[in-house]
């Protein structure tokens, strides 16, 4: 997560909100040029119909590829929800087809190694990784499997902007990485309503119990989120749980979808939809986006279909 | 041909305590990864165990027969070659003695201490005999009884399983933790990340690390450690004090022998030089060395090895008459060992332990007695469980422990499950297929659902949402069988238990945020073993059948 890289994104976001500004007034006639001005819309890319691979790569393409995030050399980390021990069909855990994609692009993109990685709720370890698929899939892509389950691999870090959550032991491996990547799944969650990219974001800590003691669990998340961004968010749609969430069983819907952005509230708040939820019910995604972490009303987020 | 033998026996105590190890080492690791050799292969082929199990719960135990009877039939030939050549306590007693240079005194000829291995197994079986509990609720005939099993207490397989298991295993898994974490440390370092190459051998390291890594604490384990110690110690007072004064097995294994073929005869180019008595590591070599005790021979041929004569050597039949066959048992002190052993089955009956309600129903026992899946009803579970510790080696979790005073004196060192150090994983069932006594019998993942082991229930004095209207539903996530749900209350959630569906596996209590102790318990109040399984099955499918007709997705 270098400042190159970054301001490489910035100017690649302007590039294509520009582009897609003319575009996409005239196509929706939404009006308002003041709002637009006020500062450049982010940008998504859906994919639909196809199979999980497909809707990844047509997903990231529509961004500009993985090339435009991923350099030669660069050390990735990838962070599915491989939180509990169910199969991929019950849509608990990130689509192992999803991850392993994920893991190509990254790899094809140059990457010297990407690291695939998760503090799991279920376990044992082994189990949980075998039962959900990921931990085959994303090793015959190429990447590198890793429980986060050692306290040894976690740093205390500071978030002097936080409103509740003054600090978290965070995943070493996230600080050592050029790029960050998170794979959420679309899940209904019995208590934050949903859970997306920046819920997701509570697997690469360690003391999360305390997020769940502390004053507010949606402002956490929203704290953590406007300190760790990642570099691109791939939302999982493919297959999405819509009661019993966030583990399961319960009831499964197939809608086919991969979202994928930069703005990570911007994907989340197209998950909200895809979950049938308005982004301003969820308590932290509008937390979040009153902290400036990104955008949550849909009429102001640029949406490629791919 | 002398001291080959020895050598020859020294091998094979070697080789069997290796066998031991690796088969240990597979059960704590690899449980999955089931061979043609089953990981109790010890516990299962120990004949006192096998005869206690069956005797006490008054049925055929097959799995546990068909290992033990090459024993009883090696022992029927051969006399206590066991003791000498197998037994792994005998072999960690001798690797001890070897060690800490523990030398016993001069054999003290006294045969009055010997006795008391054949008192201890006498006492044991008075207690196995005796009828002390019911089989289950529907069986209160005397004939449906079951005995109780205290052979966990004395017989050496199940001591040395035990030590490794609280003792050994755990020091073993905080060395691995310790440099895993180191490990792990180390390759955040700056050095690490200058030096790439190293990268290349850290990181196989640490997945190695991490595949043998679990987590392993157990209470018990300084008392296991004290009596290994302590076994060990005895040895200051004669080598194999244990084996030669104590252990019921071996008097069970020598008893048997009386009618062993083969023995040991010295001829006349014996000079009385009585070193062959030193050595024996039991002191069955009498004053006169052309007589020897032929229960007390472990058959390990040091006599043999020793002799500057060569004047000892096996013999088969009538040249065999240096051997004596009596057990000189005091009848009065017969008569105290019956007595003691049915005081010994009684009184952790009648002291603090679990008390039955009418229909078989725990009434009295500590309220966190959680057994685990496919547990015995408690009587039988007391009787029939060695205190082995191959359950809590396999549990992946670490959730079993063994019990302290959860379900009474005779219920001390049973497993327990203790989800605050880990949940009954939903996923497992290697217990079930590990226990050699059967008195945790098998069961499959898909039975899970339905085998009641306790209730959870929500400590709402103590809890995130109730107490303090924050945000919490850590229980209701994580619960694999979707056993809590939340109720709205002032626009939070909060969470309430479906005991229905609760089969007390403790994920909930478990992850609870609330430090230390969690604010969701998993209680013996919905332990429900006193029902068969078909029961049991029935109760939960009718509890699905309630909750598809309230459930806003019907047919989920």
């Amino acid at each position: 997560m270098s400042s190159e890289d970054m301001t490489r994104r910035e100017l690649f976001k302007r590039a294509v909100a520009a582009g897609l500004a003319a575009y996409g007034l005239g196509e929706l006639g939404l009006g308002g040029l003041s709002q637009a001005d006020a500062a450049p819309a982010p940008t998504i890319a859906v994919a639909t119909k196809g199979s999980p691979v497909d809707l990844v790569r047509r997903a990231v393409q529509g961004l500009g590829g993985m090339g435009k995030f991923v350099k030669r050399g660069n050390t990735v980390l990838v962070k599915p929800n491989i939180a509990w021990a169910r199969k991929p069909e019950h849509a608990a855990d990130t689509n192992p087809e999803v991850v392993a994609e994920v893991v190509r692009l990254c790899k094809a993109a140059g990457a010297r190694e990407v690291k695939v990685i998760d503090h799991f709720i279920d376990g044992p370890d082994a189990d949980v990784l075998r039962i959900s698929g990921i931990g085959a899939a994303a090793q015959a892509a190429g990447a590198r499997v890793l429980a986060a389950s050692s306290m040894a691999m976690y740093q205390r870090a500071r978030l002097p902007r936080a409103k509740v959550l003054k600090s978290a032991d965070v995943l070493r491996d996230l600080a050592r990485a050029d790029v960050f990547i998170n794979v959420p799944i679309a899940k209904v969650h019995s208590t934050t309503g949903l859970t997306l990219g920046c819920k997701n974001l509570m697997g690469v800590v360690w003391d999360r119990g305390a997020w769940h003691a502390s004053a507010s669990l949606d402002q956490c998340i929203a704290d953590f989120a406007a300190h760790y961004k990642p570099d691109l968010v791939v939302l999982d749609a493919y297959r999405i749980l819509l009661s019993n969430g966030p583990k399961g069983p319960g009831r499964v819907a197939s809608p086919g979808v991969v979202v994928a952005g930069v703005d990570p509230l911007a994907v989340d708040a197209y998950g909200a939809k895809i979950m049938g939820r308005k982004p301003q019910d969820i308590g932290h995604l509008r937390l979040a986006a009153a902290s400036g972490v990104g955008e949550i009303s849909l009429d102001r987020i640029r949406v490629r279909n791919v | 041909m002398s001291s080959r033998l020895r050598a020859l026996r020294r091998a094979s105590q070697l080789l069997f305590f290796a066998a031991f190890l690796l088969l240990f080492g597979f059960a704590a690791h690899l449980a999955k990864a089931r061979g043609p050799v089953p990981p109790d292969l010890f516990l299962r082929a120990d004949p006192l165990l096998a005869l206690s199990a069956m005797v006490s719960l008054r049925k055929l135990i097959f799995p546990l027969l068909w290992y033990a009877l090459p024993v009883v039939a090696l022992s029927l030939v051969l006399g206590r070659v066991f003791c000498g050549w197998v037994c792994p306590m005998g072999t960690a007693i001798d690797i001890c003695e070897r060690l800490l240079r523990v030398r016993g005194r001069r054999p003290s000829h006294a045969p009055a201490w010997r006795r008391v291995k054949f008192y201890v197994l006498i006492a044991l079986l008075a207690a196995m005999l005796l009828p002390v509990g019911h089989r289950s609720a529907q069986e209160l005939a005397l004939s449906q009884t079951v005995g109780l099993s205290a052979v966990y207490l004395l017989d050496p397989i199940a001591i040395v399983t035990r030590t490794f298991t609280l003792v050994v295993l755990p020091i073993v898994q905080r060395v691995v933790e310790l440099t895993s974490d180191s490990l792990t440390v180390f390759s955040y370092s700056d050095f690490a990340a200058q030096h790439m190459w190293l990268s290349r051998v850290l990181n196989p390291l640490q997945f190695g690390f991490s595949q043998v890594k679990r987590p392993v604490y157990f209470r018990l384990s300084l008392l296991a450690f004290a009596v290994f110690a302590g076994i060990v110690a005895l040895g200051h007072l004669a080598r194999r004090f244990w084996c030669r004064n104590l252990c019921p097995l071996g008097a069970l294994l020598g008893f048997l022998g009386k009618v062993s073929p083969i023995g040991l005869a010295v001829s006349d180019k014996c000079t009385r030089c009585l070193r062959c008595m030193d050595e024996c590591k039991v002191g069955a070599i009498t004053e006169d060395p052309h007589q020897y005790r032929g229960p007390e021979c472990i058959s390990c041929y040091s006599c043999i090895a020793v002799c500057p004569e060569s004047a000892i050597s096996l013999t088969t039949g009538e040249e065999n008459a240096g051997r004596s066959d009596e057990v000189q048992l005091d009848r009065r002190r017969v008569l105290e060992a019956v007595g003691f052993g049915i005081a010994a089955a009684l009184l952790p009956k009648v002291d603090w332990g679990v008390k039955r309600g009418g229909r078989g129903v725990l009434k009295v026992s500590g309220a966190k007695l959680i057994r685990p899946p496919g547990s015995l009803p408690e009587d039988q579970f007391v009787t029939a469980c060695v205190r082995c510790g191959e359950c809590m080696k396999v549990c992946p979790t670490n959730t079993l422990q063994p019990a302290l005073g959860e379900g009474g004196l005779d219920a001390l060192g049973t497993p327990v499950l203790v989800p605050r150090i880990g949940p009954c994983a939903q996923i497992c069932d290697l217990c079930g297929q590990t226990c050699p006594a059967r008195a945790i019998e098998p069961f499959s993942v898909e039975e899970k659902s339905h085998l009641y082991l306790g209730t959870a229930v929500v400590d709402r004095s103590m809890c995130i949402a109730w107490a303090q209207d924050r945000q919490c539903l850590v229980c209701d996530e994580s619960c694999p069988y979707d056993a809590i749900s939340q109720k709205e209350l002032e626009g939070l959630g909060r969470p309430v238990v479906d005991e229905r569906i609760c089969v007390g596996c403790g994920q909930c209590e478990n992850v609870c945020p609330v430090q230390p102790q969690g604010a969701i318990h998993v209680y013996a109040s919905g332990d429900r073993r006193h029902l068969s399984r078909q029961e049991q099955e029935a109760y939960w499918a009718g509890a699905q059948q309630e909750l598809s007709a309230e459930s806003p997705y019907p047919g989920l």
